[in-house]
């Protein structure tokens, strides 16, 4: 684009494509999974989708500087599920998330299971 | 009950049944099938539509894979890859904590008897949950959004059309006074080429009104503008 204009900062730091707008994530979609958290959730207001899309970029950011930190460990270039489970064993703040990493029957396309052999975290 | 009857008897989603759709399958419980999206819920594996099914479901609730595996991305060396369940499960694990903080700022908004939760209750919820790392990038994010929405309020939709046109004015002036350089028989020689073309450009360019082609496709800006109505009222999507 030849022009700078003001926006060009801001709108682009979160990549522009034309579905999702200036922000990276979808805000209907975040819309969407507030609402399905609990019943008292009617009212939304035009910012928290906003701040939501950056806070998951945030989060996603955060979640995946740890489970790479244990792929190197393992000395792997592949960052797997198994490395994402134990980035959220070893987080605190990632407490809410230890239940569904736990699970090992997650469907997936191609119908394999994931092995868990190694239990990283205090036991 | 007409058990060899595929179609008819217990689809009561907006799509109904087509008796054609060779995924239906008896034994698939009616209760699982009042959304249309379940009707390509087969056991059969014979074709592409468990993939389909999945996806759909999927689309619901999380947030789209490609956005997340992309931001993923940015976090390792260029020579790292991501498997595909990891990236599914940080799908899952970005839902959950969306609805976590959600919780969070909806039982604060309960608390105080207010009906709509604010950019500022997820701040506050995210920081009672232990991200406090986030809120600082989060204000900052916060500030540039309600600076550019702020401008929109307070220019005037015509003002700011007409500043874009300006802008592009510029741009199409140069073009089209080399063009025109061209074409311009020799009794116009008299006048100057740029009095001569200045009316035109702009009657062009107000006819032509490629307003919003300058950073996003259209419909990005009206996503854009939707937040913008939405600010001033009580606000529900």
């Amino acid at each position: 684009m030849r022009q700078a204009g003001k926006y060009s900062g801001f709108m682009m730091c979160g990549g522009i494509s034309g579905r999702t707008g200036p922000h990276s994530l979808p805000l209907a979609r975040i819309k969407k999974i507030m609402k399905k958290s609990g019943e008292d959730v009617k009212m939304i207001s035009g910012e928290a989708p906003i701040v939501f899309s950056k806070a998951c970029e945030l989060f996603i950011e955060e979640l995946t500087r740890r489970s790479w930190a244990t792929t190197l460990q393992g000395k792997r270039r592949i960052l797997h599920k198994d490395d994402v489970a134990s980035a959220v064993m070893a987080t605190d703040i990632f407490d809410f998330l230890v239940s569904m990493v736990s699970e090992t029957a997650s469907p997936s396309e191609d119908g394999t299971l994931p092995e868990e052999e190694e239990t990283a975290g205090s036991s | 009950m007409e058990d060899d009857n595929h179609g008819n008897n217990r689809l009561n989603g907006p799509n109904g049944g087509s008796p054609e759709n060779p995924c239906l399958n008896n034994n698939t419980p009616a209760s699982s099938c009042n959304s249309n999206i379940n009707i390509h819920h087969n056991h059969n594996h014979n074709n592409n539509h468990n993939h389909h099914h999945h996806s759909n479901k999927e689309q619901d609730r999380f947030l789209p894979i490609a956005n997340v595996g992309r931001i993923m991305k940015k976090m390792i060396p260029g020579n790292g890859k991501i498997s595909k369940d990891a990236k599914e499960t940080v799908q899952e694990c970005v839902s959950e904590f969306i609805s976590f903080v959600t919780g969070e700022a909806s039982d604060k908004c309960q608390r105080e008897k207010r009906k709509t939760i604010n950019g500022e209750d997820i701040i506050w919820a995210i920081t009672t949950l232990g991200f406090e790392d986030y809120v600082h990038p989060l204000k900052v994010y916060l500030q540039k959004y309600r600076e550019l929405e702020d401008e929109k309020l307070n220019v005037p939709k015509q003002q700011r059309l007409e500043q874009r046109l300006q802008q592009q004015k510029q741009q199409q002036h140069v073009v089209q006074q080399e063009q025109e350089q061209q074409s311009i028989p020799n009794s116009y020689s008299v006048y100057s080429s740029t009095s001569l073309m200045s009316q035109p450009t702009s009657f062009i360019t107000h006819h032509h009104d490629p307003a919003f082609s300058l950073h996003f496709s259209p419909g990005s800006i009206q996503k854009q503008l939707q937040p913008q109505d939405q600010i001033d009222s009580v606000a529900h999507w």
